[in-house]
């Protein structure tokens, strides 16, 4: 066999392509992952299973992370729109006492929109589990799973616009085009499953970034991020583009492949040698082994009806959501290290400047069994250890009223995230806001600083996992990053 | 948050040259052993302390060693003593002593001794930055033709620097390549489309000398040019129809400056001229109506970027606007990074935090936005034309009247509803009168609205085109890292003075300076502005820029690994007249672009990489340049030219809260039409590699992932293709042969060889044998045919080029 490009330079796990690294031999790179990472892919290249040429030849072949991991994939809930924190996880009893009364500080320089007094939570608190982590009525499934969460109740971003604030979140970034989260991740740990893509995000939005938020930028093609549909369709519809042929029968398929393949290497012999002939070559197999990879990851007709209960998808308020987490949940066990979730209806779900006690409390029954049900699935299938569950959304929510006193306005300055499993400590409170809950406070944790502590999760530096474009180094965190250390058990 | 940009490693634009490190075996040292040693050796083996007579801080001092002998050996890491002790191995050599380096770190160190040990020196490392000497600084030099060995193989004076350095290199080039690669080959380089069977075989019977520049002169010289390589200046300059970031609305006009674009290319606009008028095409004297219209839409280049338009700090969204403008002009026409320096001086190029506000305050000084307040309005130029003036004046006539008619009638129908109130001696009047309409009536003022609205909706537009204008002129000051809240000292606006050549603008109070700037970037003593340019042809016209990074030509760029020829071809191309065409003219009338791609087998051994371009270079079409083919091969193509294929309306969402895609790609117009909508471009084109139009890139990527395999496998777009491809070949012969002849020659430009045909046969058979028996006989042919149409327009052959 012909050596693929990787044995023929080798390269160095996490570190930019454009390095000249210690070269690995295949066996290496094998006996690498079978101490680390990449088990999975290490199997079935040892069963035999998958071409390895083509695998090797991948750039998201397996990679190990720059240490101990704590966490191998990460599945990020995103709840578009921005929750408020004040309404769910991060009680205030002065926003409830002063309820009315003006905000007694300043507000920030530049706002979203202009917002009144002080308005009181219309949910009650109380404290849940073994920890007493607080949670409001809003949850009560999330709630009784507590004692696995680990809230971090200072988070603060730089935008108060929702375009702007989701950029950031996925990219770091809020005016630049910039490589997602899922694609960095993707690019520093690569995939262990070689039929299947590092990063998935299913039904995302195409508003505020769109196809940015899971782009990989100038990253290699490789790590974009392969979206499920998209926010305007059913989850049950949501595919992978062309993923499958609406005409033509796999029987067909396979002669079509293997004429292709005649014709290309016939080709390949006249042209004189090219990686990317070769390279384009094996990746019609690969597609072709993808093709009835994903329609079986998301044919959910195996799970048993207890499981399907669980994520909440018998009753119709909760069954689109539940199979995002479903399908969630099948994708991680397959090895993909990215999952995004998101929740966005055709409004920007969580985005109430007004009827706030409506809106909320139809976004959390929305959400709130099948997460509860995510958390316990992975939790008895022991897939929690090493999967690190990320809720959160762009921005919080003012304390101050909008308009009629029924909403509240876009806040970046302070609001909550939290993470369960893949190593973090649970039942744990991180940080703080003020007393109203309009500013992070104690602890700060900047968007910057949550995305090095995630790629520190997967054993992953945030200031090494650089990718040279355009003349200089670039990292998720730009300049910034700080790792919450105290977050980890 | 305000743009902190971060810092790189180090790297080196020395060529790759025997003994002398690389730039990737410098970076290597700079990002792992550099930093490896300052941490752990060089506090005891450095230049204060040499413990045991060791230092560690030069490959000198490495190579003499200390008291126990050299401590590495170039090459052999295992005979290497600093290997040795930083393994650990031997109890008294254990080094760093209370320490251990990481596997990482050894591994690291002993492949920096296996490549040789290179050792940059940190004052020739520091004494490049920002280096006012850079090569790219100075005016171009007029090299002379360099002498050759071998006077047989030029064909031009460009074939001669090519040659001269291969042969210095003791190798040869390659041969002339056929017939048939050379038709394929400058069709799609020029026009971006395949040639067809006819004009195959013209060309293959044609034999008089001058055969193939006869297909030069008719490709340059049809319009199907300017859509190709309009469609590579667009590349540059981050073309768009949607604002795309945050709020993704329709640039309703921007196709007025893609066409401008196409028009200028397809006549050969002077690239000086074509440089003025994006940057100040309103402030040129004109002739005619036409010019006018024209100049305006080409200062769309300063418009079409992306823009954070929900930014609510709106002097900070005046400066991103300014920096994205600055930016892009810099890498378009300049290849610097000039953002860089927006909050920190650049970290590299010797230009100043000062410059980037001297250039600011250009920009600054021009009308780019209707207004900063969200959701913010960019500016857009009217094109007043007397036929538009006169249409809308008939227009609002036409509005006038109904509106007039619309109040007589309501005045009438009031009256009476009064008369009938009074009659009925009613005190309380309802405020309005309408209410009190009989049925009829309210019917019929229904009606009258109805078509007012209808009117109103279908009125003409003044047509405008986005693009800048003079604002209030004034110079500002330098915003301290970044920070608009934080101001500095006032810089008067002028042009970064590292940059020696062109005589220095003069900017008055009176206007911007636009027009300055241009001036001075096509001033022939430039020393940027002609080589970037003719850079930019080289590399999309072979893959690959004599510069490498062709966005780049600061101190993190390349060096060009031919100087010469580089200065050369800008010398050429300014003493032309900055024409366009006669470049490509130069250029693929060479031995040089001629060649096969098949290396002579000394060439492809020692020079991997083709830098010394001893051979052609297997390429993959681009993006637009796929989707074309497909739909020429299948006979669809439609070849109407210009105009907006965008369905929204002026700054209309995209896409709202809703994530529904109202936009469609089904025209069969060339790609270069089809709408580009940032955040959300059209899959097939994106899967292709087509680059993210936020951002100005001379140099697309080409990469090979499995999602577009499945796009090729799987698309409804490629087998209707296949189908129609399939149908052709069927109407036309009604013999196999035949069209099997056909299907080669229209797909990969030549014939099938008898081997082809027999595999070809047998698929035929076995797919037509999987269909159901009952099936009549001619829908199972033409599923068959379809079948292979697909399986060749998803081969190698088709989408690369040789």
């Amino acid at each position: 066999m012909k050596l693929s490009p990787f044995e023929a330079t080798g390269v160095e796990p996490n570190m930019n392509q454009n390095d000249i690294a210690p070269p690995i031999s295949r066996r290496t790179l094998l006996q690498r992952s079978a101490v680390g990472f990449g088990s999975l892919a290490l199997a079935s290249m040892l069963a035999g299973k998958s071409p390895t040429h083509a695998s090797m030849n991948n750039p998201l072949s397996a990679r190990l992370p720059d240490f101990a991991a704590s966490a191998k994939r990460i599945i990020f809930l995103l709840m578009s729109g921005g929750p408020s924190q004040v309404d769910t996880f991060d009680p205030k009893p002065l926003l409830t006492r002063d309820d009315g009364k003006p905000l007694p500080f300043a507000k920030p320089r530049v706002q979203f929109n202009t917002t009144s007094s002080l308005l009181k939570s219309p949910w009650k608190f109380r404290q849940y589990g073994e920890s007493g982590l607080w949670a409001s009525e809003l949850f009560p499934r999330i709630a009784e799973r507590v004692d696995d969460l680990c809230m971090i109740h200072s988070v603060y971003g730089t935008n108060p616009a929702h375009g702007g604030a989701m950029m950031k979140l996925h990219t770091g970034s809020d005016n630049f085009v910039r490589p997602s989260i899922g694609s960095w991740v993707s690019y520093g740990l690569g995939t262990e499953n070689s039929n299947l893509p590092a990063f998935v995000t299913i039904c995302p939005t195409l508003a505020f970034g769109g196809i940015n938020n899971w782009s990989s930028s100038f990253l290699p093609a490789a790590h974009n991020g392969t979206a499920l549909g998209n926010a305007s369709v059913p989850s049950i519809q949501a595919r992978v583009k062309f993923i499958q042929n609406s005409k033509l029968p796999r029987d067909i398929q396979r002669l079509q492949l293997d004429r292709l393949n005649a014709m290309n290497r016939k080709h390949l012999g006249q042209s004189g040698f090219d990686a990317s002939l070769e390279a384009r070559i094996n990746s019609f197999e690969l597609a072709f082994r993808m093709q009835s990879e994903v329609p079986k990851i998301e044919d959910l007709s195996g799970e048993s009806a207890t499981t399907q209960k669980l994520y909440g998808m018998d009753n119709p308020v909760t069954a689109n959501f539940g199979r995002m987490c479903l399908l969630a949940r099948r994708f991680a066990e397959e090895g993909v290290r990215f999952i995004q979730v998101t929740h966005n209806d055709d409004k920007v779900q969580w985005d109430q400047h007004s009827n706030l006690k409506l809106g909320h409390e139809k976004n959390a029954r929305e959400v709130d069994l099948p997460i509860a049900g995510l958390l316990a699935d992975l939790k008895q299938r022991g897939l929690l250890d090493d999967t690190l569950v990320w809720w959160g959304s762009e921005f919080g929510r003012t304390p101050t009223a909008e308009g009629t006193r029924n909403g509240r306005d876009h806040n970046p300055e302070g609001f909550t995230m939290w993470l369960a499993g893949g190593g973090v400590k649970g039942g744990f409170r991180y940080g703080s806001t003020d007393d109203y809950g309009y500013y992070a406070a104690e602890n700060k944790v900047h968007i910057h600083d949550m995305h090095a502590t995630l790629l520190h999760a997967l054993g992953l530096k945030h200031e090494r996992l650089t990718y040279r474009y355009a003349g200089r180094d670039f990292r998720l965190t730009d300049v910034e990053g700080n790792v919450v250390r105290e977050l980890f058990v | 948050m305000f743009v902190v940009l971060m810092c790189a490693v180090l790297t080196s634009e020395k060529p790759a040259v025997a003994n002398i490190p690389t730039a990737e075996q410098i970076r290597f040292f700079e990002a792992n052993i550099r930093p490896l040693l300052v941490v752990h050796c060089l506090k005891c083996h450095g230049e204060k302390k040499q413990w045991a007579g060791l230092r560690l801080d030069s490959r000198e001092a490495l190579l003499n060693g200390g008291d126990s002998g050299a401590a590495i050996v170039p090459g052999k890491p295992d005979k290497s003593l600093l290997i040795r002790a930083v393994r650990q191995v031997d109890d008294d050599l254990k080094m760093p002593p209370k320490d251990r380096l990481t596997k990482r770190q050894i591994a690291a160190l002993v492949r920096w001794v296996k490549m040789g040990a290179q050792f940059p020196e940190t004052t020739r490392a520091a004494g490049r930055m920002r280096d006012p000497n850079h090569w790219a600084f100075h005016p171009p030099a007029k090299p002379p033709v360099p002498a050759i060995k071998n006077p047989k193989w030029p064909q031009s004076a460009l074939d001669h620097f090519i040659l001269a350095k291969l042969e210095a290199a003791g190798l040869s080039p390659s041969t002339r390549a056929d017939k048939r690669t050379l038709i394929r080959r400058v069709t799609f380089d020029l026009i971006g489309l395949p040639p067809t069977p006819d004009e195959i075989n013209a060309f293959l019977a044609d034999n008089s000398a001058n055969a193939f520049v006869r297909i030069v002169d008719r490709l340059l010289a049809s319009p199907q040019y300017g859509e190709r390589w309009g469609r590579h200046w667009l590349d540059v300059a981050r073309y768009a129809d949607s604002n795309g970031l945050d709020e993704n609305v329709a640039h309703g006009n921007a196709w007025r400056y893609r066409d401008y674009v196409v028009t200028a290319f397809n006549r050969d606009k002077p690239f000086d001229q074509f440089v003025i008028e994006q940057l100040a095409g309103d402030l040129l004297p004109f002739k005619s109506e036409a010019q006018q219209h024209e100049q305006l839409i080409a200062t769309g280049f300063l418009s079409i970027g992306p823009k954070v338009l929900a930014e609510t700090d709106e002097a900070k969204m005046r400066m991103d606007i300014i920096d994205e403008q600055l930016e892009t002009t810099g890498r378009a026409f300049l290849g610097l990074t000039l953002g860089c320096a927006r909050c920190h001086d650049h970290k590299f190029d010797p230009i100043a935090t000062a410059d980037y506000y001297a250039l600011a305050g250009i920009f600054k000084s021009t009308l780019s936005m209707r207004k900063y307040i969200k959701v913010a309005e960019w500016h857009e130029n009217l094109l007043p034309s007397a036929a538009a003036t006169a249409k809308k004046a008939d227009f609002d006539a036409n509005v006038a009247t109904k509106k007039a008619a619309i109040a007589r009638f309501t005045a009438a129908a009031d009256k009476l509803a009064r008369q009938k109130l009074a009659a009925e001696s009613d005190a309380n009047h309802p405020q309005k009168l309408e209410s009190l309409y009989p049925t009829a009536t309210k019917a019929e003022l229904k009606k009258l609205r109805d078509e007012l609205a209808a009117l109103e909706k279908a009125g003409p537009e003044l047509p405008s085109a986005m693009g800048v204008t003079e604002d209030k002129v004034a110079d500002i000051a330098i915003h301290v890292r970044g920070n608009p809240l934080k101001l500095g000292d006032i810089v008067p606006r002028r042009t970064p003075p590292v940059i020696r050549g062109p005589r220095v603008p003069h900017f008055t109070d009176k206007e911007s300076g636009r027009r300055q700037l241009a001036e001075w970037l096509v001033d022939p003593q430039h020393p940027l502005t002609a080589r970037v340019f003719v850079n930019r042809v080289w590399r999309w016209h072979f893959g690959r820029g004599l510069v490498r990074t062709t966005d780049n030509f600061g101190l993190l760029g390349e060096a060009p690994s031919h100087p010469k020829l580089l200065d050369w071809l800008a010398g050429r191309f300014i003493a032309d007249g900055w024409s366009v065409k006669l470049l490509h003219r130069l250029i693929v009338m060479s031995s040089t672009y001629q060649q096969t791609s098949a290396a002579a087998p000394m060439t492809a051994d020692q020079d991997p990489e083709n830098r010394l371009f001893g051979r052609a270079e297997v390429r993959r079409l681009e993006a637009e340049a796929i989707r074309d083919a497909l739909l020429a091969a299948s006979g669809q193509l439609d070849s109407t030219m210009g105009g907006s294929l965008l369905k929204l309306k002026n700054r209309a969402y995209f896409f709202d809260h809703t994530s529904k895609d109202l936009t469609t790609y089904d025209s069969h117009r060339r790609s270069l039409y089809l709408p580009v909508v940032r955040n959300n471009v059209f899959d097939m084109l994106q899967l292709m590699d087509f680059p993210d139009p936020a951002v100005s890139n001379g140099n697309r990527a080409t990469t090979v992932v499995a999602s577009q395999a499945l796009l090729m496998l799987n698309s409804d777009f490629v087998m209707q293709a296949a189908a129609d491809f399939a149908d052709r070949l069927i109407a036309n012969s009604s013999d196999d042969d035949q069209r099997l002849s056909q299907l080669y020659t229209i797909a990969f430009g030549r014939a099938p060889t008898s081997d082809e045909r027999l595999a070809d046969h047998a698929f035929l058979a076995k797919v037509a044998q999987t269909q159901p028996t009952k099936t009549d006989a001619d829908k199972r042919q033409r599923h068959a045919w379809a079948t292979l149409c697909h399986v060749a327009l998803a081969a190698n052959e088709f989408l690369y080029v040789k």
